[in-house]
């Protein structure tokens, strides 16, 4: 018996915050399909086609990019290939170059680019900290301008 | 927005302007359709012909770039014809005396500015005579009002109007830029801004530093930082080392795709040590010297923001790909690795510790959140009683120093690069209801794909079609002082004659080749909205077809795609 359970959440779409009742095929860890809640207060039980169909990246068919699922480097410079590295060496690996140019060019030097998609207020709320309290800059900005 | 999204619906008017609702915001684009079955009256102000103008009362199909003179002229009208409400002028707000005496000169009646807007002056006249004829008018704007180089004035112009007819702090009236992305409100909510903290508490406020200075043990910068528009002038432009970018941390963006002017975006990632956040291969990890694999919505726990100030809480539905880790571990991680250790268990703690230090947000709990449906901010309280708020600027209170709104008057600015002989036609990017922003997400959805596909589209009035010996369909180059591109020509009444649009998220055909890095000196926000450039025919059809071809199957190799076709 395969399980299904239906879990209430947000679209990650528009800024409309429209509930999706998402139904979950936890065996396969699958979507398999999306509808308006009720309790959403600005969709009252409707959405568009993006809300309706636009959960299939999580399935990533591939058609026109794919998920990245391991850290990646250039060990040296641009011209040097992208290689699948640890999590650990990818990270000790940004972050010895970022205390580098810190170091030569003070933290101003560095930008930060938080997403205002699919991370969510948390997540941007670690990226200011981590920009202001980490690096020591307030260079710090996302797509909001754009 | 200063209202919330149901309440749309109760308005007598809505004032909507640069603002496609249908195509980027159907849920929102609902509220207005049944806002007119109860008898509202629409004013839509677009160069385009879109759903909202079909509906309309009155539309204006203003000439792009315009704006400003436009809405001086609305303002003219309202106070030359004493359409303001003297009452709520004199207890909730300064500057009115000053600001009329510039808006009342000849220069800005409607009959003066017809010719530059190209519109017919009555129909301002009965315009401003509606929107002031009610006080549940409601403002509407998009970035048709934002992305060009007079984007804030054109806000703050807005503004003028909603306040001199006291359309502000009760039901259904007020001010509502619907935000774009799901949680760009929310982006901005947190501080992830270059002059604010979470909660809109500016940086160069040395107590509110002190706060956070002590609440994070260590010493903060005083001085704003940059915006993201401007970091290719700071690699590129900036002769002193020490002042230049050096580093480009980007999470969830690909601006190498979203960006104006590409090529110096390109010139830009190729010079700083970059590096990429996020779910999908893009155009940006071919810059990136580091990439890290981030989880996607559905893949983790969350809060958005709606464009009506709602926090809302996002669920994990599945397990995430293996490998990937939530945006905020990365950064916690190299944070620790820098040698400022940053450890969370959860979101909750998260959440509670920027809740203890943004006093907007401070009651909205995660158990609040999930017992109403969400909490609009500013929710001040943890005390149950404190849901939030529905409308800002209850009983006329406006959240300035003396609690007043003031009027600001901005005369016009044109745009930074008009038509000419070499490029005749005006081009503005535009967006498309099937996909969304850079299209990594929509883009790798069957169904939608389904719907629209590369290269895409420019929008043209059949009469810019003819010279050219242009048909539907047929490959065109698109050329700007800036770069080219090449897409579909589609011939349409909907568009002015001289005018031209494309949606910005194709790869092959993308738009931001021609688009012009000007900003709006106050948001840093692109002219998106207005360049020129001038459409070419392409005579040999067949092989530009197989160069779409090729070129989309060169983009899928890069994004590390082996199997399928694609167009």
């Amino acid at each position: 018996m395969t399980a299904y359970k239906k879990v209430n959440t947000i679209c990650p779409y528009c800024g409309t915050g429209c509930v999706i009742e998402c139904t979950v095929d936890t065996e396969h860890n699958r979507i398999l399909e999306a509808k308006g809640s009720p309790d959403g207060v600005n969709n009252e039980g409707r959405l568009c086609l993006k809300g309706l169909y636009g959960w299939d990246y999580l399935n990533d068919p591939q058609i026109l990019t794919r998920r990245i699922q391991k850290p990646m480097i250039r060990r040296s410079g641009k011209k040097s290939p992208l290689e699948e590295v640890s999590w650990d060496e990818a990270i000790h690996f940004a972050a010895d170059k970022l205390k580098t140019l810190i170091r030569q060019y003070g933290p101003d030097c560095v930008m930060g680019a938080g997403s205002a998609r699919g991370p969510g207020n948390e997540a941007a709320y670690i990226t200011q900290k981590f920009m202001r309290a980490a690096i020591g800059t307030n260079n710090v900005d996302h797509c909001a301008r754009i | 927005m200063s209202f919330s999204v149901p309440e749309i619906e109760d308005a007598e008017v809505i004032f909507n302007m640069g603002y496609n609702g249908p195509v980027s915001h159907p849920l929102v684009a609902r509220r207005i359709v049944r806002a007119k079955k109860k008898g509202c009256q629409i004013i839509c102000v677009d160069p385009r012909k879109t759903e909202t103008a079909r509906i309309a009362t009155i539309y204006l199909p203003i000439k792009g770039g315009t704006n400003m003179l436009f809405l001086n002229a609305m303002a003219h009208v309202m106070i030359t014809e004493d359409l303001i409400d003297h009452d709520f002028i004199s207890r909730h707000t300064t500057g009115f005396a000053a600001y009329a005496k510039e808006i009342t000169q000849a220069q800005y009646r409607p009959e003066a500015i017809a010719e530059q807007t190209q519109l017919n002056p009555e129909d301002i006249r009965k315009a401003a005579r509606l929107f002031a004829s009610s006080k549940h008018t409601i403002t509407l704007w998009g970035m048709g009002i934002t992305q060009f180089s007079q984007g804030v004035e054109c806000v703050i112009a807005c503004s003028n109007l909603s306040l001199m007819t006291g359309n502000f702090g009760h039901y259904a009236t007020g001010v509502g830029p619907v935000r774009g992305q799901n949680n760009v409100q929310g982006t901005c909510d947190m501080g992830v801004l270059p002059n604010v903290y979470p909660g809109y508490q500016a940086v160069t406020d040395p107590e509110i530093r002190a706060k956070f200075e002590r609440a994070w043990g260590v010493s903060l910068p005083a001085v704003p930082g940059l915006p993201l528009t401007q970091v290719p002038d700071r690699v590129l432009r900036e002769p002193d080392p020490k002042k230049q970018i050096h580093a480009y941390y980007i999470v969830g963006e690909d601006p190498a795709q979203s960006d104006p002017d590409l090529e110096e975006i390109r010139e830009t990632l190729s010079r700083v040590f970059v590096i990429v956040q996020d779910i999908f291969r893009n155009k940006t990890c071919e810059y990136a010297d580091v990439i890290f694999p981030a989880t996607a919505w559905g893949e983790h726990e969350g809060v958005y923001s709606a464009c009506d100030r709602r926090f809302q809480r996002v669920r994990k539905l599945i397990e995430p790909q293996a490998g990937c880790k939530t945006d905020w571990e990365i950064q916690c991680l190299v944070a620790t690795a820098m040698g400022y250790p940053m450890q969370y268990d959860n979101t909750r703690q998260i959440w509670d510790e920027m809740r203890s230090l943004a006093p907007k947000f401070a009651g909205a709990s995660y158990e609040k959140l999930d017992s109403h449906h969400g909490v609009q901010w500013p929710c001040w309280s943890e005390d149950p009683e404190d849901t939030g708020t529905q409308y800002l600027h209850a009983g006329g209170q406006f959240a300035t120093k003396d609690g007043r709104g003031n009027f600001l008057f901005f005369p016009y600015t044109p745009v930074q690069e008009a038509e000419d002989a070499e490029y005749p036609l005006s081009f503005s990017t535009v967006r498309e209801v099937g996909h969304y922003s850079v299209r990594t997400m929509t883009g790798n959805c069957r169904l939608l794909r389904s719907l629209a596909d590369e290269p895409g589209y420019i929008y043209m009035n059949p009469a810019d079609c003819k010279p050219l010996g242009l048909t539907k369909d047929e490959l065109v180059r698109v050329v700007s002082r800036r770069g080219h591109t090449i897409t579909r020509c589609l011939p349409t009444e909907r568009v002015a004659k001289g005018a031209t649009y494309m949606t910005y998220q194709w790869w092959v055909g993308a738009c931001n080749e021609l688009t012009n890095s000007v900003f709006d000196p106050k948001s840093h926000t692109p002219e998106f909205k207005y360049c020129a450039c001038r459409v070419e025919k392409i005579a040999d059809q067949t092989k530009a077809e197989q160069y779409v071809k090729d070129q989309y199957a060169a983009i899928r190799r890069q994004m590390g795609i082996t199997g399928g076709t694609s167009v």
